[in-house]
């Protein structure tokens, strides 16, 4: 007989209770409210106070109202960046997405070592983004850089280029690099949506007499769609973190042709020392990233509940 | 004697798919081409490596630049220390992840629905733009310059992946499982740690070394919480390296190509595993 006092007894009959999933959620459900949650709000609540190195341990610092985004909007750096920024996100949401889907349909052709040559191309996606970095700031480097070595001996270009201190070249050099490292993880999505295309409406058509560019734009692409828009927002909500290549490769230089607002929010933080004002930045862009998150979320809800 | 034995002939793979092939090869060779230069410039004599014209293969292989860094650069401890951070996160992540993905596949409500967005929502928000409050929170708190707050920064940005992805592998494991073994007299506990978590050591391999490599690669959050050298994982290591203008290449290549070897041990070994887990997981 089993003893009803036991203490196993009694944690069995916890553990069997509904009380249980609230308790198991729950665990994660606080962390994540205090490392993220809070983070969150007290960025929101910085960005409305000056914040230095002076009252940076102290609770009750001086409240400055919008002051810190009107002094972001004076600043004549902010339409440069806000400029960078758009031109650094879209270029690398079409060109990933593009890229993406171009090698998924390569590779989705019947071929042997198809499925294989297409994981071993993850790797990249796989490596710290530092690494990258560092690799594509050699490979660019613009005396003895490999880049530049293989653009002259193919007689593209007449002249080195000035990849990293040139201001016109540096932000499509963070660019290059930052394709080449987001281009895996959209192929091998996308190769799951067409994956998920049903083979028969595809012969079906062609039996009907649709060419494959027919079949492509009628068939493919419209029940690839939904793939397509969540990975649209998970590449915008990516390059966020961009950070990482962009502080390695140029540091957001020269003069600020490669700075974007990530970068600029931690420059602001880390380097003038002015809390406030980076998170500021912080913020708007976190509004932002939410709000692409959104879509998000909606977009992968939607379709798991098909 | 007539041959009565059909040899099964096997259609000759035809000549469009050599081409597809041929084809193919190139493409991930020519995308791999960095990982290959970084490897081969880590060989190099440091004349061969500032040559102003690179070589394709090391006329001299040599590994002077291996031991520049493991003797005069110190990797060795700042590989210790990334062994640290990313084991501690990887364990703190999979332990908070574990309850809340196994409750969120077996219980639908309007609150787990609930919490399943909010930790969606919380997966995207890149830890530069969190970096400034969560240096003010652990100044205050007076955990600047400890592992504990790196490891607590790392696991925010982990969990929330970890969570998404344990719960598709507790989903896909059939309640029905679990229930037989609890007619069978096992207590929920028990049918969870002898049925539910043997079955679902594939996705826990997957899902470790996700969040162990997530974290091996993290830079922010370590560069910014601690200040002290001698505990800085290999990334913050590598960025002295390269982040000056001037670069010692052939040396910083070593250190890139050391540090990257325990991620591609990872990736040979887990490759097709980590395909799968991601085409499942990811957008689910």
């Amino acid at each position: 007989m089993t003893d009803r006092s036991s203490l196993r007894y009694r944690i069995d009959r916890a553990l069997d209770s509904v009380w249980i999933w609230p308790v198991l959620v729950g665990a994660t459900v606080i962390f994540l409210a205090v490392f993220i949650g809070y983070p969150v709000i007290y960025n929101l609540v910085m960005s409305f106070q000056e914040v230095n190195v002076g009252n940076l341990r102290s609770m009750n610092r001086p409240f400055v109202g919008l002051a810190n985004y009107v002094k972001l909007l004076d600043d004549p750096l902010f339409w440069v960046v806000a400029r960078n920024t758009a031109t650094f996100v879209v270029g690398n949401v079409v060109l990933q997405c593009l890229g993406g889907l171009g090698l998924a349909l390569y590779f989705a052709q019947r071929f042997p070592g198809a499925g294989w040559l297409r994981g071993v191309i993850l790797a990249g996606w796989m490596m710290p983004p530092l690494v990258i970095g560092a690799v594509w700031k050699w490979m660019l480097t613009s005396d003895n850089g490999v880049v530049n070595f293989a653009l002259q001996s193919l007689g593209l270009v007449s002249s080195k280029i000035y990849w990293l201190s040139d201001p016109a070249m540096s932000l499509i050099s963070v660019m290059v690099a930052n394709i080449w490292f987001g281009l895996p993880f959209n192929m091998i999505l996308i190769s799951a949506g067409l994956a998920g295309i049903p083979q028969d409406i595809l012969e079906a058509a062609a039996l009907d007499g649709a060419g494959p560019v027919r079949r492509f734009f009628s068939i493919t692409l419209p029940l690839l769609a939904p793939t397509l828009y969540a990975l649209v927002a998970l590449t915008t909500i990516y390059t966020m973190r961009a950070f990482d290549l962009i502080w390695t490769m140029t540091h957001g230089g020269p003069v600020d042709s490669s700075n974007i607002f990530p970068v600029w929010s931690y420059r602001l933080s880390f380097e003038v020392f002015d809390f406030g004002t980076g998170a500021a930045i912080s913020s708007a862009m976190l509004v932002i990233v939410f709000l692409v998150a959104l879509v998000f979320v909606r977009s992968v809800r939607a379709e798991s509940r098909v | 004697m007539k041959n009565i034995v059909a040899i099964p002939q096997l259609d000759p793979v035809p000549m469009r798919q050599w081409l597809l092939l041929g084809f193919g090869l190139l493409i991930a060779s020519s995308y791999l081409f960095p990982v290959y230069w970084m490897v081969v410039s880590s060989l190099k004599t440091a004349s061969e490596v500032n040559a102003a014209t690179p070589t394709m293969f090391p006329h001299e292989p040599t590994l002077n630049a291996f031991r520049w860094i493991f003797e005069r650069e110190n990797i060795g401890r700042y590989l210790a220390n990334s062994f640290l951070i990313s084991g501690g996160s990887t364990a703190l992540t999979l332990l908070l992840a574990t309850g809340a993905a196994y409750a969120l596949s077996r219980v639908r409500s309007i609150w787990m629905d609930a919490v399943l967005v909010g930790v969606m929502l919380s997966q995207v928000l890149p830890p530069p733009l969190l970096v400034t409050p969560m240096f003010v929170i652990f100044r205050q708190l007076d955990l600047v310059n400890t592992y504990t707050a790196v490891i607590l920064a790392t696991t925010s940005k982990t969990l929330p992946f970890a969570v998404i992805m344990l719960r598709t592998t507790f989903a896909q494991i059939p309640i029905e499982i679990e229930e037989a073994a609890r007619v069978d007299g096992s207590s929920r506990l028990m049918a969870f740690l002898r049925v539910t978590l043997p079955l679902a050591r594939v996705g826990y391999i997957v899902v470790g070394s996700l969040v162990f490599l997530q974290a091996y690669g993290e830079f922010v959050y370590p560069v910014s919480l601690m200040n002290k050298q001698s505990m800085q994982p290999a990334t913050v290591g590598l960025y002295g390296f390269v982040g000056a203008d001037y670069s010692d290449w052939g040396n910083a290549m070593a250190f890139a190509t050391v540090m990257v070897l325990p991620v591609l041990i990872i990736f040979v070994a887990l490759q097709k595993r980590i395909v799968s887990g991601l085409t499942s997981g990811a957008l689910k």
